[in-house]
């Protein structure tokens, strides 16, 4: 499958390469919500958030940080904002996770807001009994994963057995032409 | 979340006591201006999805969607910069949960994990937060339109925020001066430039933390100082002068108040 961060990391992409080691790769993409715009991502091809272990997400993360810390300091940006797009009903178009640190500046015309809705009283009392339920079921099936884990290798098995939702995501995700 | 209005002389009651207090103080009161401070300390209820002694993660009483979270540091920070390390890394670890959470719980076909930093980047609250947003398609939720980008330009950008981005990975950037007594060096780079370039590894780690420790007193300084919203833009390409660079950070951290 073609993967255009894969790509970069092969050098087979217009895209400028800022920064690379075993993990973590920093690039300035040719398609950008503003110039100036740049996107960290793991060496290794995971398709979404869910898939990518915790070091490497944690190790993107700090990446992640300095970008922004350097493009506040070096590019005379008044905020930056960070993104991750992950599956694509939130605008995923690489495969490939990325953290897209986005300088800004004041009237620079870029969108990245919402409507804010007001939900009635019982409407958020729901989505949190939702959100309640799904945490509990969210940590035991955590837990039971990492007696699993123990007996198999005694490390967390990074996140490879994944619910039905991920394989969706996953799934759709392969269908990018 | 506008504080009561105050009349001229009362505002300037204000001004004077503000310029009075210590750092510590000045820390305390902005904690005590702070929505999500109180949320935090339990003042203000919230419907709490999340929490453990770092973060908490809460239900947007304003949702961008139904389920949209905010991940919000138990300790008062204004913008991702000054947050140390650690909690960086614990944040998007807990905003991995959470958005694992959101597939999982409500349907949706993915989700945005979204920070705005500064006022420009569309931050509202003076409290840093991470939103976790439900997404589906068309739902019109953090839209934006990518354009291509020359390579003249991004040449540029990369020229320019290469130096301060080595600084703060520990990496040391040596124009031609190549010292092989240095047991660190673990890779040459050849650049776009003419000139050879050196990198040296050090720990990264230690350099950060003075770093941060270093706004942070700054900030203070400078929150005493600032009373009128003036903006800086400073251009500065001059990436040796630690301070210079910190004052932009601290400015757009400076403009909430």
């Amino acid at each position: 499958m073609k993967c255009e961060h894969c790509d970069i990391v092969e050098r087979k992409s217009k895209a400028d390469i800022l920064y690379e080691d075993d993990e973590v790769v920093v690039a300035i993409k040719d398609l950008a919500m503003t110039p100036g715009q740049i996107t960290v991502f793991p060496k290794e091809h995971f398709t979404i958030l869910e898939v990518v272990p915790e070091e490497i997400l944690e190790k993107c993360s700090l990446i992640a940080n300095k970008i922004g810390i350097a493009v506040f300091e070096s590019l005379g940006s008044q905020g930056t904002n960070i993104i991750i797009q992950n599956g694509l009903g939130a605008g995923q178009k690489v495969p490939h996770f990325a953290i897209e640190v986005v300088p800004r500046v004041e009237n620079d015309g870029l969108g990245l807001q919402w409507d804010a809705k007001q939900l009635a009283e019982d409407e958020m009392a729901t989505v949190f009994m939702t959100l309640e339920q799904g945490m509990k079921e969210l940590d035991s099936s955590a837990e039971a994963e990492k007696t699993k884990g123990k007996d198999e290798t005694g490390k967390d098995k990074k996140n490879s057995k994944e619910d039905d939702k991920n394989n969706y995501l996953l799934k759709s995700l392969k269908k990018i032409p | 979340m506008d504080p009561q209005q105050l009349t001229p002389e009362q505002q300037k009651e204000m001004e004077e006591k503000l310029k009075n207090m210590s750092p510590e103080e000045l820390m305390e009161f902005q904690k005590q201006q702070c929505i999500f401070c109180q949320i935090i300390s339990g003042k203000i209820p919230a419907k709490k999805i999340y929490e453990d002694d770092k973060v908490l993660a809460i239900l947007d009483i304003n949702p961008a969607a139904k389920g949209h979270i905010l991940l919000l540091p138990k300790e008062h920070y204004a913008i991702m910069p000054q947050i140390p390390e650690k909690e960086v890394g614990e944040m998007f670890i807990v905003a991995k949960k959470m958005s694992k959470l959101l597939l999982k719980a409500i349907k949706v076909s993915g989700t945005n994990i979204f920070i705005a930093n500064g006022l420009v980047a569309g931050q509202k609250a003076q409290h840093f937060m991470i939103h976790i947003i439900p997404r589906k398609e068309d739902d019109g939720i953090l839209e934006v339109e990518e354009k291509l980008t020359d390579q003249e330009m991004r040449t540029k950008v990369k020229s320019l925020i290469e130096n301060k981005f080595n600084e703060l990975m520990g990496v040391k950037k040596e124009v031609l001066q190549v010292e092989s007594s240095d047991e660190e060096v673990k890779e040459v780079e050849e650049l776009e430039e003419p000139e050879e370039i050196k990198e040296t590894k050090k720990p990264a780690k230690k350099v950060k933390k003075k770093a941060v420790k270093k706004k942070g007193k700054r900030e203070n300084k400078e929150k005493v100082e600032e009373e009128k919203p003036e903006k800086e833009s400073d251009d500065k390409d001059d990436d040796d002068d630690d301070d210079g660079g910190n004052a932009s950070l601290d400015d757009i951290a400076n403009l909430f108040k």
